[in-house]
């Protein structure tokens, strides 16, 4: 029949126009990194060069400086440390509360879950006005703890809600069979369920991390000079306008960025299910 | 499985003495385990969430100051929601919001399911172009927020450089609005594209099968059969979307602050600039309670919506 040989080629041709679209698409949505990445990479009189330049010899020097300033590194050791323990305490306080989510009946039981998922959602400003108020009337406002506690509103309901999603696919005989063996509830989950939960921890952990990581509002009320994250410290880039040393924005900005791209990619197969916080999986 | 599933649970045997002593002490303390497994979770969220909103409705209807004790506000019944309700700045932004948010979620949604057909296709190297199409959401928002500026500048940017003229983007109410939409469009269109396709990919495929013994064309295959069974996927990414946008607040504030002339003063940089440059937290606690109301209604029809779908 020719109408096999004329689909093939229509089909051929249908290829090339979903490659070509999608590579305007994926070049439009990487532009503007890969430009900034290549300011970093210039000199000062390349950057502010009249006609931009496409191709010149990359110098690292930009990198050199932000590495070797004390108030970068040290964002860069405050962010690691807030990020790190908002996931640790998250997991810690959540991981339980997820395995009785997916397994055990309770009154309450969907109200208090969907409560969670509330909270994930409610913009942050409004915890953070009078997060704000009591953590300064505590003498806590600008300490990493204070901050840290402003990151679990967000990552521990996300824990939660990943971590349920991860019990109910693992099958319920692991534990029934350690019951009948003599392993009391608490015994069944910390020995039996806990170790085959680890690659959802570890989902869980990436994606809670991306977030706190990338956090700027808690962060810019709740930190100072001494205490504040990275995020922080690249807004105080924007401040002014050509007075701003680009060379050194464009640097840290992208060492901002390196790490949680890494995680994401990481985490690529979960990043569905954690975006839709649970609702979609991917 | 079947192997370890036997394995495991043999290293947990009771040694025999135990078991029969303390079987009644074992199920009583079995009984608390729910309560001290999801204990914890709650007692953290009233702390860090539950407190915080309780003492913001209170200084919403106080007069309070920083200097003042924490309950030591003097009662003013709905005057700040009053003096809110009477502020050119917080009417205007609450129709920023909504335009706002209204703007951005159907640009993503649209734009993500053209993403989301196109990654569907059953073509080799789809994977390279699905990396590569997600960074943008990976990517912290600030830092993405302050590489757009760059690319805005006035005097060195590479948009101006290209179309020949010097144009103040982030200087003027129109331009403003729009460049900041455009960011937040750049930055979540991969999470609507990523929904989507995880939607594709769990369409069943008899119905499309059935559709095409039947001999339907491509168009009426997407608008008869692909577009309903994706609705669900469809509701899921437009409510998230909402929700999201709805407190849209980094983008904003690394390039506009909220200027110029509040043109781009959404509800979150409104409560922002009143709480944290202003400090008039009770003007600031009534700002939140109004964005916290209408994202609650938000939370109620996405949590309508996936309840409904579970139940099917």
């Amino acid at each position: 029949m020719a109408g096999v040989v004329g689909s093939r080629r229509v089909r051929r041709i249908e290829a090339a126009l979903v490659y070509l679209a999608l590579a305007v698409l994926a070049a439009a949505f990487l532009f503007p990194l890969l430009w900034v990445l290549g300011l970093s990479l210039k000199t000062r009189p390349q950057i502010f060069a009249d006609v931009p330049l496409f191709l010149w010899w990359p110098t690292f020097e930009h990198y050199a400086d932000v590495l070797s300033r004390a108030d970068f590194l040290k964002a860069f050791v405050n962010t690691l440390i807030v990020s790190a323990s908002a996931v640790l305490l998250s997991l810690c306080v959540g991981v339980p509360a997820a395995y009785a989510f997916a397994r055990f009946p309770f009154r309450g039981r969907s109200f208090l879950f969907f409560a969670l998922l509330v909270m994930r959602m409610l913009p942050p400003i409004a915890v953070l006005v009078p997060m704000y108020v009591l953590f300064t009337k505590l003498g806590l406002a600008t300490t990493r703890l204070s901050v840290v506690l402003a990151y679990t509103t967000f990552s521990l309901p996300l824990v939660v809600w990943i971590m349920r999603g991860f019990f109910e696919d693992l099958p319920k005989e692991l534990e029934e069979s350690a019951w009948i063996d003599g392993a009391t509830r608490y015994g069944g989950f910390l020995r039996v369920v806990l170790p085959l939960a680890r690659p959802g921890m570890v989902a869980a952990s990436i994606l809670c991390l991306q977030l706190a990581w990338n956090d700027f509002l808690f962060a810019a009320v709740l930190t100072n000079n001494a205490t504040q994250t990275l995020p922080v410290l690249m807004a105080g880039f924007s401040g002014g306008d050509s007075g701003v040393d680009w060379g050194a924005m464009t640097a840290s900005g992208m060492l901002v960025i390196l790490p949680v791209i890494i995680f994401s990619f990481m985490a690529q197969r979960h990043l569905v299910a954690g975006l839709s916080s649970g609702s979609v999986k991917g | 499985m079947g192997e370890s599933s036997r394995a495991a649970p043999h290293g947990l045997t009771l040694p025999a003495p135990a078991r029969t002593v303390g079987r009644g002490v074992r199920i009583s303390l079995d009984r608390w385990f729910t309560p001290f497994a999801v204990l914890p979770t709650f007692a953290v969220m009233l702390l860090v969430f539950g407190l915080p909103l309780l003492f913001s409705l209170y200084l919403s209807f106080t007069g309070w100051s920083l200097s003042q004790e924490l309950l030591g506000g003097e009662f003013v019944g709905l005057a700040n929601y009053q003096d809110l309700l009477d502020d050119p700045v917080f009417i205007g932004s609450l129709g920023i919001t909504f335009g706002f948010t209204a703007a951005a979620v159907a640009a993503q949604l649209g734009l993500g399911l053209v993403i989301a057909l196109l990654l569907n296709v059953d073509l080799p190297y789809m994977r390279v172009f699905r990396t590569a199409l997600i960074v943008p959401m990976m990517i912290t928002p600030i830092v993405g927020a302050l590489c757009w500026k760059l690319l805005l500048d006035p005097s060195h940017g590479v948009f101006n450089y290209w179309i020949g003229e010097r144009i103040v983007w982030l200087g003027m109410p129109g331009t403003a609005l729009a460049a900041v939409w455009l960011v937040n469009v750049w930055h979540s269109t991969p999470y609507v594209a990523l929904i989507l396709l995880a939607g594709l990919r769990s369409l069943p495929s008899e119905p499309r099968e059935a559709a095409a013994i039947d001999g339907a064309s491509r168009l009426q295959m997407f608008r008869h059969v692909t577009l309903p069974l994706l609705r669900p996927y469809l509701l899921v990414a437009l409510l998230l979307r909402t929700i999201f946008e709805f407190r849209a607040f980094d983008n904003i504030y690394a390039m506009t602050g909220g200027g110029p002339a509040n043109s781009t003063m959404v509800l979150s940089m409104f409560t922002y600039l009143v709480s944290f440059v202003r400090f008039d937290f009770s003007l600031g606690a009534a700002a939140s309670w109004m964005m916290l109301l209408m994202s609650m209604l938000l939370c109620l029809a996405f949590i309508a919506v996936i309840r409904r779908r579970d139940a099917n």
